[in-house]
């Protein structure tokens, strides 16, 4: 075993519990983390959508409002080697069973990837917040091979660009500019659209209002108000990180088609031309079905499709404002420059 | 109380392996050849995203006193848990493990933090639970 602190983790867990909830009352903290208030979530949805009647607003809106995660442990594409579509629940609970201890497996000290703090202490790993469970082995859902389609040759074209642009600008750590978006504080996956798993305070808050449904995204409180009165979309110029969205509803699922974006936060290496188009229905008191459809004719040659349901969390939303006091970049940068100074003082040395 | 920096002479693995969660990229601010543990007293948290901030004094074994900075994961899960300024209190006496900024400068990341009893601070839950169907509901 390559684990530092597993047996310390095994041998006591049961202890730690209770000292800590004696020496410093973590408040509703427990040893039965997982929450998988969304058991009955897809593949099932189509069945319980028919026989579930959403409550409604005051204004007569199907009712998405609350506090939703799309905390999931199945992977965007399926993994190779499996061919089945849907899990048995016996054998979902044990592809997030190994998922769950791959996450909290223990770094080797004296790694590089053991040069992080521990996820299991910060509430980070996922078993220990409320997860959206979901039998099926990939969130794709078409293709239906569950695989992102091939990326067509003016992607491709771009994608080459793009990589020789970042070149061009130099070393990921020379300057600001050069970091990811993410790393910077300016988008996270969880926003999207399409709204995809953040990998931890992945949460979200909708609030309907007459004519509006408004979308806040925990990380990095990214919000989208989506107008439900069929008004034009802005002309293809007025761009946003998180596009421009409209909304209508079709029955009891609100479809939000989103364009207008500005290509700045590529989505599996999408252009700015980029059209995603959600369906979200209530199918349970504790979930809500949410099938993504990405069409991008300058990336793929296909629409693809995938479903990622909502399980009802507990909130609030809490601030995320992620550049404030953000060391992480200068001492980056700092890290750096001292790498470089060390480097040229070796090689003076070796003259 | 005392200081413990122990540097490591072992070349570090460079095995890359990648970190589902991480938000930026912590070898490339913190230096895997310099492991550290530090003992001291908490005298200011950060509750900033998209990491927290310790700060803790540090008594030298001459009695001369330094504040680290210390890089730990996202306040808002913590708050979620329960964790906060008033459960994790300044003056809380605490050992950090982890590792010392590049640029030589007393910040580290906090690997692992450990109250003075020597129990961890913040262990949110076992993963290994997730699967037992008596807890799945």
């Amino acid at each position: 075993m390559r684990h530092r602190s597993r047996s310390f983790l095994r041998g006591t867990a049961v202890a730690l519990a209770l000292a800590l909830a004696a020496t410093i009352s973590i408040a509703g903290q427990t040893q039965s983390p997982a929450k998988p208030a969304a058991a009955k979530a897809a593949p099932a949805n189509a069945a319980a959508g028919k026989a579930y009647k959403a409550p409604r607003t005051p204004d007569g809106q199907p009712d998405l409002q609350g506090f939703w995660t799309n905390s999931t442990y199945v992977p965007l594409q399926r993994p190779n080697g499996v061919t089945k579509e849907i899990y048995t629940p016996d054998e979902a609970e044990a592809a997030i069973k190994a998922a769950a201890a791959r996450e909290s497996e223990q770094t080797e000290p004296g790694t590089t990837a053991d040069v992080h703090y521990d996820f299991t202490q910060f509430g980070l790993d996922r078993s220990q917040s409320t997860f959206a469970r979901n039998l099926r082995t990939s969130l794709i859902v078409d293709p239906p091979d569950g695989k992102l389609p091939p990326v067509n040759a003016i992607g491709q074209k771009r994608q080459q660009e793009r990589a020789a642009a970042r070149k061009a600008a130099g070393g990921q750590y020379d300057a600001v500019e050069n970091m990811p978006i993410g790393s910077r504080c300016i988008i996270m996956g969880g926003a999207g659209p399409p709204m995809m798993n953040a990998g931890y305070n992945a949460n979200y808050q909708i609030v309907q209002a007459p004519g509006y449904v408004m979308i806040l995204t925990e990380m990095i409180h990214d919000v989208r108000i989506i107008p439900l009165d069929s008004r034009p979309q802005q002309p293809a110029g007025v761009k946003q990180w998180v596009g421009l969205s409209r909304g209508r509803w079709e029955g009891d699922t609100l479809v939000v088609e989103t364009t207008n974006f500005n290509g700045k936060n590529a989505f599996q290496g999408s252009s700015e031309n980029l059209k995603v188009t959600e369906r979200f229905t209530r199918t349970a008191d504790d979930t809500i079905s949410y099938r993504f459809t990405v069409e991008d004719p300058q990336t793929w040659d296909r629409p693809w499709t995938a479903e990622a349901p909502l399980a009802k969390t507990d909130g609030p939303i809490f601030e995320f404002a992620c550049h404030e006091t953000n060391y992480g970049i200068a001492n980056i940068l700092a890290g750096a420059r001292a790498d470089e100074k060390k480097a040229a003082e070796q090689k003076k040395g070796s003259n | 109380m005392r200081i413990t920096l122990a540097v490591a002479t072992a070349a570090a693995a460079l095995l890359g392996v990648a970190q589902l969660h991480a938000h930026h990229a912590f070898a490339a601010e913190f230096d895997v050849n310099r492991p550290l543990t530090l003992k001291g007293t908490l005298v200011k948290w950060e509750m900033v995203n998209p990491h927290s901030w310790f700060h803790v004094d540090i008594k030298d074994k001459d009695g001369k006193v330094s504040t680290w900075m210390i890089e730990g994961g996202s306040p808002n899960q913590l708050i979620r848990m329960g964790v906060t300024k008033t459960t994790v209190p300044v003056g809380t006496e605490l050992v950090i493990e982890g590792y010392q900024a590049k640029d030589g400068t007393q910040k580290a990341v906090g690997r692992n933090f450990v109250l003075a009893d020597g129990k961890r601070l913040f262990l949110g839950g076992s993963a290994g639970g997730v699967s037992d169907p008596a807890k799945a509901k």
